[in-house]
């Protein structure tokens, strides 16, 4: 696409931001050998040429970068926002000025919002790069016509591929989709070390506090979770987990953390962090259990995550003493300052996911593109293919300089071989 | 008369004092105590530090307790909301974001002029102009109270010559200070802005900390929390036996630096991370300076010796050196937590900053009874200030009698 049919099909802020946006993403490429090396070598062979594909996920530089290589490598990429208020207008900009077609404005409304996915899903993708599956439930829902020339979804998020499940059960699934979120060198570190390094950053940065000594209870202890949990005890916080799951909440207490029930343990907490991927971790009978002072934040896909209608209809008065912070006076006096308004606190209160991080989910995502773009699936819900994933870490490791042992055959041996009438 | 950027701020910087005070029980309790005792009512105080929402706090309760507060700051360092505020509430403000040195000199000057009784300085700047070409202002001086390590050093070398002509209370030394401020306030700003303006990740990084006292100790502790693997050096072998008992490597800078993703000076010293080792970094290396004072490495080296130099991200610098490796400076080399982010956390502040206010209080009541030259501040305040924050936070201890008991 030229730049001037991309400038004119777009949505986007402002144009003029552009150099900006490519300060930033000079930055991302700079620090993301994975997709430099293994996901560049892998676009090259020409099989996402001249497919459309759809990038709709948070709109910042490093998903930028990744919409850049699929671009480079001769897809005809448009790209979306997952959530309007982690949009970087300087990025969107840059993505307009090389020819990328984009929708998404950051502090959109959910009409605007809604009207950008749409205008995606009119350019009929055949490949689609969903977080939360945002924009295949909409395709789903108002556009079956298009369902046919999809040959693929791949999913970025937890929340996403439980929906991507749902989907499926519900006979709805009629195209191929990768699960690429249950990928190992996604999961494992996107949704732990990413999100527990920048949820702790964020909630620091918005409030100039700290968590030494500070009870901190992280409600969910998924991959995500436990992230925040060890993040926030490594910057000197005393973590409570709050689970539902028998098995997780063993594992917390097992990891030393303290376990309990929201209304044992909210009473106490000086910092409350949900992320457990469902909608009412913090239900509206949460608000008369939280401690005078409380901290609220929401690390969760959706920010259903905190029932903030009810926590809003508690407070007599409201204010914003720092950006991002909303300080509820309740009618009883406490005080309970809710940040970001229960959005995802380390992208709309931060600068999202370390590169690093992202270079290599987006490793991920690019192979898991590549594979759609190169196998005709079945339809249905599919596992990002492992050799895939061995690649992505090996890669990495590569450039960290780390190498490793042959898997020893005697190991193989004694996982896969019986051999009567000896010890092994 | 205050001179300030625009008063008309002053609501947003009322909301910004709100909401450090809703968090600093501790400066609560000795607002209760001065308004009670009457320590500093009638007395001229005046104070030099960054004008910013803990601050303020600060010299709003010291104005509310009946003092006469005169402030101004670095300008580098001016929240001009918060002087607004701080200006509209009775407290003589003379600040104003990156004004000129000029003004920086003459509301130096303009503080003396006032005849304080009690200076709270940053970096003994005013205490140091009244010991050498506005002495007249020594006449009505009680007594100063010094915030930073490296306003110390200032200040015992005058203190050793005999100069000190007032008695002068090394706040940082206190224990409420120096345990808290610099370790755990240092560590977590320090890191958390290198990682606030990177968008880098820490996890698996090796963290090179120069220097293991309060700064390096507190930087070492979150970085590891962050998941790094730290290196540290140091050369007192005493230290840096700690830093070994502490779990993390010790090496030489020049070794350390080799391996290194992220340097971090916390030295106090000039010139502790040398040229040559910043020639052993790999590519791509991430320089930032923790401690006090802004020459731990030169930039202007770097810049002398670098092919080319370019801002890449706000608050980021590349300097690209003649053997091709990229070296990246955050902060401008000048201390990282406040030049590329915002200070200490409150729950930090509250607690030095208590420490200068019963400081200055003291002084206001005993300082003539003292003699002049440095000073602690007396074990009795400074464990005061410990049994308000602890009892803040609902945490009940045994008293001193009690071990006797056991005894």
């Amino acid at each position: 696409m030229t730049v001037d049919d991309a400038a004119s099909r777009s949505r986007i802020a402002d144009i003029s931001l552009a150099d900006t946006g490519d300060e930033r993403i000079a930055w991302v490429a700079r620090h993301s050998p994975v997709l430099n090396a293994l996901a560049r070598e892998r676009l090259a062979d020409g099989a996402v040429s001249g497919r459309r594909v759809a990038v709709v996920v948070h709109l910042e530089a490093k998903t930028a970068y990744l919409a850049l290589l699929l671009a480079e490598a001769g897809a005809h990429v448009v790209a979306a926002g997952s959530n309007p208020r982690s949009t970087n207008d300087a990025v969107c900009a840059a993505l307009v000025r090389r020819g990328v077609e984009v929708h998404a404005v950051n502090g959109s409304g959910s009409g605007e919002f809604d009207g950008d996915l749409m205008a995606v899903a009119d350019t009929a993708p055949e490949i689609v790069v969903d977080d939360g599956a945002e924009l295949t439930t909409r395709m789903v829902r108002h556009r079956p016509d298009l369902l046919g020339g999809l040959r693929g979804v791949s999913e970025e998020t937890t929340t996403g591929v439980a929906r991507l499940r749902a989907m499926d059960s519900a006979g709805r699934l009629v195209f191929p989709a990768i699960a690429a979120n249950d990928a190992a060198c996604k999961h494992l570190f996107d949704n732990r070390y990413g999100t527990g390094q920048t949820t702790v950053q964020a909630v620091l940065a918005l409030t100039n506090s700290t968590l030494w000594g500070a009870a901190v209870t992280v409600v969910g202890y998924g991959w995500v979770g436990r992230g925040v949990a060890q993040y926030a005890r490594g910057l000197g916080a005393r973590v409570t987990v709050v689970e539902v799951d028998p098995v997780k909440a063993l594992e917390a207490h097992m990891e030393g953390y303290g376990v309990g029930s929201l209304s044992e343990v909210l009473p106490g907490s000086q910092v409350v962090v949900t992320a457990t991927g469902g909608v009412d971790a913090l239900p509206a009978e949460s608000v008369a259990l939280l401690r005078d002072g409380a901290i609220v934040a929401n690390v969760g896909h959706d920010d259903r995550e905190i029932d903030v209608g009810a926590l809003r209809d508690a407070a007599a008065s409201a204010d914003e003493p720092r950006p991002g912070v909303e300080r509820l006076r309740l009618a009883d006096g406490r005080t309970i300052s809710l940040l970001v308004g229960a959005g995802l606190v380390n992208i709309a209160g931060g600068d999202g996911h370390p590169i690093e991080i992202m270079d290599l989910s987006f490793a991920v995502q690019a192979l898991s593109a590549h594979h759609l773009a190169s196998h005709d699936l079945e339809p249905g819900l599919h596992p990002f293919p492992e050799k895939l994933d061995c690649a992505v870490a090996r890669t990495k490791l590569e450039t960290l300089g780390i190498r490793l042992d042959e898997a020893a055959s005697t190991g193989d041996t004694i996982r896969s071989e019986w051999v009567e009438g000896e010890d092994t | 008369m205050s001179e300030i950027l625009d008063p008309s701020l002053a609501p947003h910087g009322e909301q910004k004092i709100a909401w450090a005070a809703d968090r600093a029980p501790v400066m609560a309790a000795m607002q209760d105590r001065l308004e009670r005792n009457g320590d500093v009512a009638g007395r001229r105080i005046a104070v030099v530090l960054p004008i910013e929402p803990k601050t303020a706090l600060l010299a709003r309760i010291l104005a509310d307790a009946g003092a006469e507060v005169s402030v101004t700051s670095p300008p580098s360092m001016v929240h001009d909301d918060v002087a607004a505020a701080l200006a509209g509430s009775g407290v003589e403000v003379l600040a104003r974001r990156n004004m000129s040195p000029d003004d920086e000199q003459r509301y130096h000057g303009m503080l003396l002029d006032r005849r304080p009784e009690v200076i709270v300085d940053d970096r003994a700047d005013l205490i140091t102009l009244a010991h050498t070409t506005r002495t007249e202002a020594l006449d009505d001086l009680i007594g100063a109270t010094e915030q930073t390590t490296s306003g110390i050093e200032v200040l015992t070398r005058l203190d050793a010559e005999g100069a000190l002509r007032v008695p002068v209370i090394a706040g940082n030394d206190a224990r409420c200070k120096h345990l808290f401020d610099n370790r755990y306030g240092s560590g977590q700003s320090v890191i958390t802005a290198i990682l606030d303006r990177t968008n880098l990740l820490m996890a698996g990084a090796t963290v090179v900390v120069v220097g293991y006292g309060w700064v390096g100790r507190g930087v070492a502790r979150v970085a590891a929390g962050m998941g790094a693997r730290v290196t540290v050096t140091e050369i007192d072998p005493v230290v840096a036996l700690e830093a070994h008992h502490d779990g993390f490597d010790v090496a030489t800078v020049l070794d350390a630096c080799g391996t290194a993703d992220f340097v971090i000076t916390c030295s106090g010293a000039h010139g502790a991370l040398v040229p040559a080792a910043i020639d052993r970094c790999p590519d791509g290396v991430v320089l930032a300076n923790a401690a006090g004072i802004d020459d731990e490495f030169s930039v202007s080296d770097l810049a002398g010796r670098a092919s080319t130099r370019r801002r890449v991200r706000p608050e980021i610098d590349e300097f690209v050196m003649e053997d091709g490796r990229s070296v990246f400076v955050v902060g401008g080399g000048h201390c990282v937590n406040l030049s590329a982010g915002e200070g200490h956390p409150v729950e930090i502040m509250d607690l030095s900053f208590a420490v200068q206010g019963l400081a200055a209080a003291h002084l206001a009541r005993h300082g003539t009874e003292m003699t002049p030259g440095l000073h602690p501040l007396p074990a009795s305040i400074d464990e005061q200030i410990a049994r308000d924050k602890l009892a803040s936070l609902d945490i009940t201890i045994d008293g001193r009698g009690r071990e006797r008991e056991i005894r």
